[in-house]
C-alpha cells in the first residue's frame, strides 16, 4: 500500500512538474516569438526543450523529407503553429497522434494517389488486422523518402518472408536506376542554362506513376507497368539525346568558324608580308 | 562593278567621296614601324558594334520586368533560332572587350603613348574603359538570375561605406532600399541607352583626338625614342616614308579582327560557360542568399581590396586614388623618354601595379 501511495505521488509529481515545465515554456516561446517576429513553429520551439519523450518527434522529423520539403508539424497534426498557448487547441485544428487504423487516411489527406492504391493492395486490406500502415514502412516523424532501399529483407521480414518482394525489387530496379540518371543529366543541363522545365515536368509525373506501385504489391501489375514506365523514360533519354546531338552539333559548327577565322588571318597576314606599295 | 561605280560617281559629283576617301585612307600616312599592337584600337572599335549590333537582336526578345526577365533570357537561349548564339556572343563578348581594351591601355602605357600631346587621348581612353566596366555592371543585373540579383547587391552595397552621403547614394543606385524591380528599370536604361550613347560619343571624340595630332610611333628600333613635341603651337605629327593606312593597316586590322573573332567565336561555342557559373541559371531569389558570389574577373581585384581592408572606406578611397593616379597619368609622368627600357622607374611601377591587380584578382578568385 505504501509502495503504491508513493508511485502514485511519484506519477504526480512527474505529470505536474512536466504541466508545469510546458507552461513555462510555452510562456518563454510566446514572448520570443513576439519579440522576433514569426521564426520556427510553436510546437517545434517548445517540444524542442522538452524531456526526450516529447522532444524526440522534433529530432526525428528534423532529417525528414517533411523537413527537407518544408511541411511542418501543423501540416499534418493540424493546430496553430503561431500561438503557443493555443497550439494544441482542438478549437484550432489540432488533431492530435491518430490511432493506428486511421493513419493511411490521415497521411492520405495529402498523398491522395498513394492512399488509393494501399487501400486496394494486399497491405490495404489488411489493414486493422495486424497489417502494415503508411508508418511501419516509411517510420513516423522522420519519414523517409520514398525508394526502392525501404523494400528490404529485414524491413519485410518483419511481417512475412521477403520472396515475393524480392521479385518485386528486381523488375523495379532498372526503372528507378533510369529515373535517377535521367535526374541527374536533367540537373546538368539545367545547370547551364538549358530549359528543362517540360523534361522534368515529365519525369516528376512518371516517377509519381512509377511510385504508385511501391505501395501495390502485385508482381504482375508491377511488371506490366514497368514497361510502360520505361517506354515514357525512355522518350524523356531520346530528348536528352538530342540536346546532346544540337551541342555537338554546335561544336562542329564552332570547329568550322574558328578555322575559318583563323584562316582569314593567316592569308591576310601573308598578304600584308607580301603586299608592295 | 560597273553599277557600284555608277553609284560612287553619283554620290562623288555630290558630296567628293573619294576626295575624302583618299584623304583619309591612302593619304593617312602611319609609321613604318607601326606594330600589330596599333591594331587592337580597331578590335575594340569592332568588338564595340558587335555588342551593339547582339544587344539590339538581345532587346527584341528580352523583357525588362523583375516577374519576365528571367524566362526571357531562358527562351531567347532556348527557344528563339540561334537565340543562344546572340546571347553568348554578347555575354562572352562584353569579357573579350575587357580584356581587349586592358590589353590597348598596357600597349599604350608600355610605349609611352599617352603622354604629351596625347593627353586627351588618355584621358578618353581612360573613360571608355570605366564606362565599359560600367556597361558590363549594369548589363549583368539584366537576366535576372541569383549571381545578377546578389552581385549587383554585394556591388551597390560598396557605395555605402562613403560617409554621409552613402546611404542615399545605395538608393539612388538602387531606386529603393534592396536591388528590386527599379533598379533592373534603371539599369536597363543606363545598359542599353545612357552609356551606350556616352561610350559612342567618347569613341568618335578620340578617334577625333587620334586623327587630329596624328599616330604616335613605336619607341623601339629607333636610336632616339624620346619625345620632340614642343607645346608652342598644333603639329600634326607627320611620318614620312610611312606606309598608307588603306589599304596596308586596314590588312593588319583585319587580321587582328580575325583573330579576335577566333578567339571569341572558339569561347562561345567551345566554352560557352567559362564566364557562368551556376548561380547565373537560377531565377533570382531575394530570400536565399548563395554561398559564394564573386563578381566578374575584372572585378575580383577590387572586391578583394574591400575584403582586405576592415574599413570598406579605405579599400575604397584606395581604389579611388588608383584610378584618379592612372586616369591623370600624362599629367604625372611629365618626362620626354618613351621606351619602356629607358624608363626603369616606371617599369618597376608599371609592373609592381600590374602584378599586384594580378595578385589580388587571383586571391579574389580563390578566396
Amino acid at each position: 500500500m505504501k509502495y503504491r501511495t508513493l508511485i502514485t505521488i511519484h506519477y504526480v509529481t512527474r505529470t505536474l512538474l512536466s504541466a508545469l515545465l510546458l507552461v513555462i515554456t510555452a510562456c518563454l516561446v510566446s514572448t520570443q516569438v513576439s519579440a522576433q517576429g514569426a521564426a520556427e513553429p510553436v510546437c517545434i520551439t517548445c517540444h524542442s526543450t522538452l524531456p526526450e519523450k516529447y522532444s524526440l518527434p522534433v529530432t526525428l522529423w528534423r532529417t525528414s523529407i517533411h523537413a527537407e520539403n518544408g511541411i511542418f508539424c501543423s501540416g499534418c497534426h493540424g493546430g496553430d503553429p503561431q500561438d503557443a498557448v493555443n497550439a494544441m487547441s482542438p478549437a484550432r485544428g489540432f488533431l492530435g497522434a491518430p490511432k493506428e487504423p486511421a493513419i493511411p487516411a490521415f497521411c492520405g489527406r495529402c498523398h491522395v494517389g498513394v492512399l488509393k492504391d494501399y487501400l486496394t493492395s494486399a497491405h490495404g486490406r489488411m489493414l486493422g488486422k495486424g497489417g502494415p500502415t503508411c508508418v511501419t514502412c516509411h517510420g513516423n516523424h522522420h519519414i523517409i523518402k520514398a525508394s526502392l532501399e525501404l523494400i528490404n529483407e529485414k524491413s519485410c521480414s518483419r511481417c512475412h518472408s521477403f520472396d515475393r518482394a524480392r521479385t518485386i525489387l528486381a523488375s523495379m530496379q532498372n526503372t528507378e536506376a533510369m529515373i535517377v540518371a535521367l535526374d541527374m543529366r536533367l540537373i546538368a543541363f539545367k545547370s547551364i542554362g538549358t530549359d528543362t522545365e517540360k523534361l522534368e515536368k515529365e519525369l516528376f509525373t512518371v516517377r509519381n506513376h512509377f511510385h504508385s506501385l511501391f505501395h501495390n504489391v502485385n508482381v504482375d501489375l508491377v511488371t506490366k507497368e514497368s514497361v510502360v514506365i520505361q517506354a515514357e523514360l525512355y522518350k524523356i533519354r531520346d530528348a536528352l539525346v538530342q540536346m546532346d546531338t544540337t551541342i555537338w552539333k554546335r561544336k562542329m559548327a564552332g570547329a568550322g568558324v574558328v578555322s575559318l577565322m583563323l584562316l582569314i588571318a593567316a592569308v591576310l597576314h601573308i598578304f600584308k608580308k607580301n603586299f608592295k606599295l | 562593278m560597273a553599277v557600284i561605280k555608277k553609284v560612287v560617281d553619283w554620290i562623288d559629283v555630290r558630296i567628293g567621296i573619294r576626295e575624302v576617301a583618299e584623304k583619309e585612307l591612302t593619304e593617312y600616312i602611319l609609321p613604318r614601324t607601326i606594330n600589330a599592337w596599333y591594331s587592337m584600337g580597331s578590335v575594340l572599335l569592332f568588338a564595340f558594334v558587335l555588342q551593339v549590333v547582339s544587344g539590339m537582336l538581345l532587346l527584341i526578345y528580352y523583357v525588362p520586368d523583375a516577374d519576365k526577365a528571367f524566362k526571357s533570357v531562358t527562351a531567347i537561349m532556348n527557344d528563339v533560332p540561334y537565340g543562344w548564339l546572340i546571347r553568348m556572343c554578347h555575354a562572352v563578348g562584353s569579357n573579350m572587350m575587357v580584356l581587349a581594351l586592358l590589353l590597348h591601355m598596357l600597349s599604350v602605357l608600355f610605349m609611352g603613348s599617352y603622354k604629351k600631346p596625347r593627353e586627351l587621348n588618355w584621358v578618353t581612353g581612360f573613360t571608355l574603359l570605366a564606362l565599359v566596366q560600367a556597361i558590363s555592371l549594369t548589363g549583368y543585373l539584366l537576366p535576372w538570375s541569383q549571381l545578377s540579383f546578389w552581385a549587383t547587391t554585394v556591388a551597390t552595397n560598396s557605395a555605402n561605406a562613403i560617409p554621409v552621403v552613402g546611404p542615399y547614394l545605395v538608393e539612388f543606385l538602387r531606386g529603393s532600399k534592396l536591388v528590386g524591380p527599379p533598379t533592373l528599370g534603371r539599369f536597363f536604361a543606363l545598359h542599353v541607352a545612357f552609356i551606350p550613347a556616352v561610350i559612342g560619343a567618347l569613341i568618335g571624340a578620340h578617334l577625333f583626338f587620334i586623327k587630329r595630332t596624328g599616330i604616335s610611333a613605336p619607341p623601339f628600333g629607333q636610336k632616339d625614342s624620346s619625345n620632340h613635341w614642343q607645346g608652342d603651337r598644333y603639329r600634326h605629327e607627320e611620318h614620312p616614308g610611312g606606309i598608307p593606312f588603306f589599304p596596308n593597316f586596314v590588312l593588319d586590322d583585319l587580321r587582328s579582327i580575325a583573330i579576335y573573332m577566333a578567339c571569341l567565336m572558339a569561347v562561345v561555342f567551345f566554352d560557352p560557360y567559362l564566364f557562368f557559373p551556376k548561380d547565373a541559371f537560377i531565377p533570382a531569389n531575394p530570400f536565399v542568399t548563395p554561398a559564394h558570389i564573386k563578381p566578374e574577373w575584372y572585378f575580383l581585384a577590387n572586391y578583394q581590396t574591400l575584403k582586405t581592408f576592415s574599413n570598406e572606406l579605405i579599400g575604397l578611397s584606395l581604389q579611388g586614388a588608383a584610378m584618379t593616379f592612372l586616369a591623370l597619368l600624362p599629367f604625372v609622368d611629365r618626362g620626354n623618354e618613351r621606351h619602356p627600357l629607358k624608363r626603369p622607374l616606371f617599369m618597376v611601377c608599371s609592373l609592381g601595379g600590374l602584378l599586384l591587380w594580378i595578385g589580388f584578382s587571383i586571391w579574389g578568385h580563390l578566396s
